[in-house]
């Protein structure tokens, strides 16, 4: 362990080295150095456009994703728990784990039209599959044995939600949080490129056309540090919290 | 306060008749893999095949003390028997009761086997059950954690008299010890021979009473 610890410190700045050096070598527009990208990023941070793109991006993951992890709860506890429910959703959920992602979006946007709700639901429309799955996993494996005793000692609907089912679907929700984030937001991009005007993905558009990858960079990277930063101050306390009760048998042992 | 009239359409259990009245202390022997815990558990109201064929009265109590703690493992021992409805005072009263005062904060994962199931069996006392199941409750304990246990339950059931008991042992000496009748499963599909109640007091050791 302590000779690891080092060890995630060589990549990073490995990589970041290789692209200096390159970049100061071919001296072009095309791949700024990551002091320009720097400076890029510190100058629309300052101008408050950075901020706001950000912001405006950042809603509309937390909304797609919360409204994909609800539906997709429900959806894969529903297929775990019911036979019958899993044989009816099973073709339609193929279909859509299997449906690109820029199909959707194309799909929603020619139907509803360039509006909010149609790039929303793009994103929902293409997690919701990947929730359910997760989810499906985790509910086809609820002990049947603790399900015995929570009937035994009449525990009410609620008691058995959060107190017996909770515990034993949270790693599948984390694993379906963990790959939802990082799969949302880059949906969020795409829809943002091809039918809003505001938000990282409509600047990414905008850099593109003029060919202004120093912009291009210093967005991504902005946004790359904020779902780092979710990561970190959100999701691990979460897991360390939730999990720690499996290390009681070990502890014992 | 419990009737069992099995028709024989269970794959396991054969055609049964049986009562079971309040006090009534059975055990129930049989060879493994006999349907002795399938019996338990359609007592119990798991068995959907079987709820038909069981009747019970209404807003009955059971405690079931299953082979395997069954208590949740994220939570404290104190949670669990929060959650099946006990308040705090009743808590610690059945946690000194069972000889866990102290491990009431503990995660069930972190005690001993016979800590385990006695904090289980606390639990199916915070209910105060009417009708107390116990699925072999001695069983991979070493002798002496069985014979403190076996003593823990037989004081619980003079604690209560009215509390009927029916515990599933592979072991005749348990029903020496704890029960007043015996019920024998066999065959395939099982059925089931029961002795009379043994006169008060002549509970232990006591040879059966001849038809």
């Amino acid at each position: 362990m302590n000779g690891s610890r080092w060890a995630c410190w060589v990549a990073l700045p490995l990589a970041l080295l290789l692209w200096a050096g390159i970049a100061l070598v071919v001296k072009t527009p095309l791949l700024p150095t990551p002091a320009a990208v720097l400076e890029t990023f510190w100058l629309a941070l300052q101008s408050g456009e950075l901020p706001e793109h950000l912001l405006v991006t950042l809603r509309r993951v937390l909304i797609a994703f919360a409204l994909a992890m609800a539906l997709g709860t429900l959806l894969g506890v529903w297929m775990g728990r019911s036979r019958l429910a899993n044989a009816l959703l099973d073709p339609l959920l193929v279909l859509f784990l299997n449906l690109p992602a820029l199909v959707t979006i194309i799909l929603l946007y020619v139907w509803f039209g360039l509006v909010e709700a149609a790039a929303v639901l793009a994103v929902v429309v293409n997690k919701v599959p990947n929730v359910a799955v997760t989810v499906r996993e985790g509910a086809r494996s609820i002990d049947p044995k603790l399900e015995q005793m929570a009937m035994v000692y009449r525990f009410t609907r609620w008691q058995r939600i959060r107190h017996v089912w909770l515990p034993q679907l949270f790693p599948y929700l984390m694993a379906a949080t963990r790959g939802g984030l990082a799969l949302i937001w880059k949906i969020v991009l795409v829809v943002e490129l091809l039918g809003r005007s505001d938000g990282i993905g409509f600047q990414l558009h905008m850099a593109f056309q003029i060919f202004d990858v120093a912009s291009i960079l210093a967005y991504s990277l902005a946004f790359i540090a904020v779902v780092q930063l979710i990561e970190l101050a959100l999701l691990q306390p979460l897991e360390r919290r939730a999990s720690s009760w499996r290390e009681a048998g070990v502890r014992h042992a | 306060m419990l009737e069992l009239r099995l028709d024989g359409r269970h794959p396991v259990l054969g055609v049964i008749d049986a009562q079971v009245r309040a006090g009534d202390r059975i055990c129930v022997l049989g060879p493994s893999g006999v349907g002795k815990t399938t019996l338990l558990n359609g007592i119990a109201g798991l068995d959907p095949q079987l709820r038909p064929m069981i009747e019970q009265r209404a807003g009955l109590r059971v405690g079931y003390l299953f082979q395997e703690h069954r208590l949740l493992p994220w939570r404290t021992v104190r949670q669990n028997l929060a959650l099946v409805g006990a308040s705090p005072a009743d808590i610690e009263r059945l946690l000194a009761e069972v000889g866990l005062a102290s491990a009431g904060d503990c995660l069930p994962d972190q005690l001993s086997l016979g800590m385990a199931r006695r904090a289980a069996l606390a639990r199916c006392l915070a209910i105060e059950p009417e009708l107390l199941l116990l699925d072999e409750p001695f069983a991979s304990l070493d002798a002496e954690r069985a014979a403190e246990l076996r003593g823990l339950i037989a004081r619980l059931l003079d604690r209560h008299p009215g509390m009927a008991m029916i515990c599933v042992t592979h072991d005749p000496r348990d029903a020496d010890e704890l029960a007043n009748r015996r019920w024998w499963l066999s065959g395939r599909p099982a059925t089931l021979r029961c002795d009379e109640p043994l006169a008060a007091g002549s509970r232990i050791g006591a040879p059966l009473r001849s038809a």
